[in-house]
């Protein structure tokens, strides 16, 4: 194995190590928008919806919390094309998986933030006349955003983190830089050795950011 | 001011306190005598050092100058050989033993019922066993009036009831003085009334007693002594009647009125 | 269908080292993750920078990453090569522990400050306040999200088929890499990983409400 650990072909590769953080950023970015805006209608939903539609709505949650996200990415890699008579890459398979697994996790977020809107507030909405639309917009959403942030923050971090998930289908993001060099140089460790204080600086930042916001934002009822 | 009374009779003795948080000086220099057997009122606006007061007098805040000493015994600090310390976590617990305090927001221990809340200082500081604290802990709470609620949860019981069981669990110590810290404050105004006439029962039976509170038809009842607390320091001490009746002093009247007007305003 | 029940003997064979795996980590990690959480409270300060600093460390890192890093780093400290169970148990270990540890360090940092102030006012000392007073309460403020985090610890499981463990998930990816119609395979593996973790929330969800007596 790596008797002596030799960090040159790390440098000689880097690129792989850069453009794989950028990768992963996107495809966070990306799976978090989709299933940002998933998981909020179906908050939605849940909220407003018939019984039925709740009951639907929480068999998805149940299930897809209930599964190791490994388990789905393989699923929608290997799996699903078999049935469908889908075609795709290992990217998008991976912003398909990513973006059903994060809309399970942030539908939970948004149905609590949505619960904890003051009844009292809905009501002074109602009796300015607001349409159930313009309450939604202008009553419910803002206050469930200002009481969610911290949730959403850690949530969206964790996410980010889980995009490491990738390397198993040959994604070229990060943690698949490390597996490379694993791979074809025989250098795994010292590849992860670098891929891990990237990700710590980057969840560090991450971090940051969400506490200012939170200190600037959120709400503490 | 009165003048210091006789110090054989004077169970806790406050001298020259001072303290401070901060750049805030809570404490601005307090002498007091509390008298076996005497119970002492302490009233003022917010933010005049009354609870902090009371606090110091059960370690709950070290004062940083003067002194209180409980039955002799100083509470804050250690005498050894010239050299004057703080004490040490375990010498407060000892201290603390001999004071009890109930609080505005009862803070009772919600995984324990009734009688455990009682029986917790019996047994694990006093060193009773299980069967002579429960006896206690029972004469305690019947006294209070709580005699069916021995094994009920905080959670199951009224604010009034919850206050009395902290009553309860504070004299079953059979604390030297005991330290009420605005016990009603916190409470329903229909609920007042039954923890009050608790505390006058234990005025009654002789309990020394330092109370803090906005009921001054409690404190003209009850009270030997009324102090008024401003801006850190005693500003005016005298029986119930001269001070609260016929008010002297300036600030000593705008509080009293305030609290009067709010009243009249309230109801 | 027929590829399904074929591929169940394997599957449940797999679901049992998931099992046990997953057993040994949850008991090791609640050891030392309450013991860390305490320290995180207590202990002096250097103590407690260390622990922050292993919790924010894992916490910065994705699971995969921590797995494998721990993994391979592990024979390479000691200089020799170490069994492969034991060093993926104890890669899922370090995880773990820094998520127990922050649960129990949550739990008791909840329990409001009066709490402890009444304690000291009947003249409990230091650690029968921590024994009588904040333990009790912060057990059961603890119990609901650990046995959350229990389902955590069988999802990361199945993380080592990563490093060559036959557990459930390798199983699952074997079984459906030797048959051409993989799918029946897969959806198995979904059913049974939910079944395991759906039965631990609901014992999380019957938990919370078991205490609901002890409402302050």
């Amino acid at each position: 194995m790596t008797y002596h650990i030799n960090y040159n072909f790390v440098w000689l590769y880097f690129d792989k190590f850069y453009w794989g953080l950028l990768l992963s950023l996107e495809l966070a970015a990306i799976s978090i928008l989709i299933g940002a805006v998933g998981g909020l209608m179906l908050a939605l939903v849940y909220v407003d919806g018939p019984r039925w539609a709740r009951r639907l709505v929480a068999a998805y949650v149940e299930f897809i919390r209930n599964q190791p996200l490994l388990l789905l990415v393989y699923f929608v890699f290997y799996g699903v094309p078999t049935v469908g008579g889908f075609k795709y890459g290992p990217t998008v398979s991976f912003i398909i998986t990513l973006s059903i697994y994060s809309a399970a996790y942030l539908v939970e977020i948004f149905r609590a933030g949505l619960d904890a809107v003051p009844k009292g507030q809905i009501d002074a909405g109602k009796a300015i006349g607001l349409t159930p639309r313009q309450r939604l917009l202008h009553v419910r959403l803002p206050t469930m955003f200002r009481v969610t942030l911290p949730a959403l923050g850690n949530q969206f971090v964790s996410l980010f983190k889980d995009t490491s998930f990738a390397y198993v289908i040959a994604v070229p993001e990060l943690t698949y830089a490390a597996s490379w060099l694993g791979a074809n140089k025989f250098r795994i460790f010292e590849g992860l050795s670098v891929a891990a204080p990237m990700y710590l600086v980057v969840c560090t930042i991450m971090f940051a950011i969400l506490r200012r916001l939170e200190r600037r934002y959120a709400v503490r009822r | 001011m009165m003048a210091a009374t006789d110090n054989s009779a004077a169970i806790v003795r406050i001298r020259g306190l001072g303290k401070a948080f901060g750049s805030n000086r809570v404490l601005n220099g307090v002498d007091l005598d509390v008298a076996r057997g005497e119970v002492v009122t302490i009233i003022g606006p917010s933010g005049s050092g009354k609870t902090t007061l009371l606090r110091c007098v059960n370690a709950l805040e070290i004062y940083d100058e003067g002194s209180i000493t409980l039955d002799g015994v100083e509470v804050g600090y250690l005498e050894a050989a010239g050299r004057r310390r703080r004490r040490k976590e375990r010498e407060l617990s000892a201290i603390r033993a001999e004071t009890g305090m109930v609080f505005q927001m009862f803070f009772l221990f919600p995984h324990l019922t009734a009688a455990e809340n009682v029986m917790l200082g019996l047994r694990k500081v006093r060193g009773k066993d299980k069967a002579s604290a429960r006896a206690i802990a029972e004469r305690w709470l019947t006294r209070v009036g709580l005699a069916d609620k021995f094994d009920s949860y905080p959670a199951q019981l009224s604010g009034g009831q919850q206050q009395r069981v902290g009553i309860a669990r504070a004299v079953a110590m059979e604390p030297k003085v005991l330290l009420l810290d605005e016990i009603t404050s916190a409470l329903d105004p229909e609920l007042v009334g039954e923890v009050l006439g608790v505390v006058r029962q234990l005025a009654d039976d002789g309990m020394t007693m330092i109370v803090v509170t906005h009921e001054m038809a409690f404190a003209r009842e009850v009270s030997d002594l009324v102090v008024f607390m401003d801006g850190g320091r005693i500003i005016v001490e005298g029986r119930p009647d001269e001070v609260l009746e016929k008010p002297s002093h300036e600030r000593l009247k705008t509080f009293l009125s305030r609290l009067d007007s709010n009243r009249k305003r309230a109801s | 269908m027929e590829v399904a029940l074929y591929s169940l003997p394997f599957l449940l064979k797999g679901a049992v080292v998931t099992l046990w795996v997953s057993a040994i980590v949850a008991s090791c990690s609640l050891l030392l993750g309450v013991l860390l959480g305490t320290l995180a409270c207590y202990a002096p300060a250097p103590i407690r920078w260390a622990i922050t600093l292993y919790c924010d460390t894992v916490r910065g890192i994705p699971v995969p990453v921590l797995i494998l890093t721990v993994y391979y780093a592990v024979p390479l400290l000691l200089g020799f090569p170490i069994n492969n169970y034991a060093d993926a148990i104890l890669a899922l270990t370090v995880f773990t522990t820094a998520q127990v540890t922050e649960i129990a360090r949550g739990a008791i940092q909840s329990i409001h400050f009066g709490q402890i102030e009444a304690g000291k006012a009947i003249g409990l000392g230091f650690w029968p306040r921590v024994l009588y007073v904040v333990f009790p309460q912060a057990i059961r403020r603890f119990l609901p999200p650990w046995v959350n985090n229990l389902t955590d610890v069988v999802k990361g499981s199945a993380l080592i088929s990563l490093v060559g463990i036959v557990e459930l998930m390798l199983q699952i990816k074997q079984v459906a890499g030797r048959i051409y119609v993989p799918m029946p395979v897969y959806i198995a593996g979904t059913i049974i990983y939910f079944l395991i973790n759906y039965s631990l929330s609901s014992a999380s969800r019957k938990l919370e409400g078991r205490f609901a007596h002890i409402r302050e």
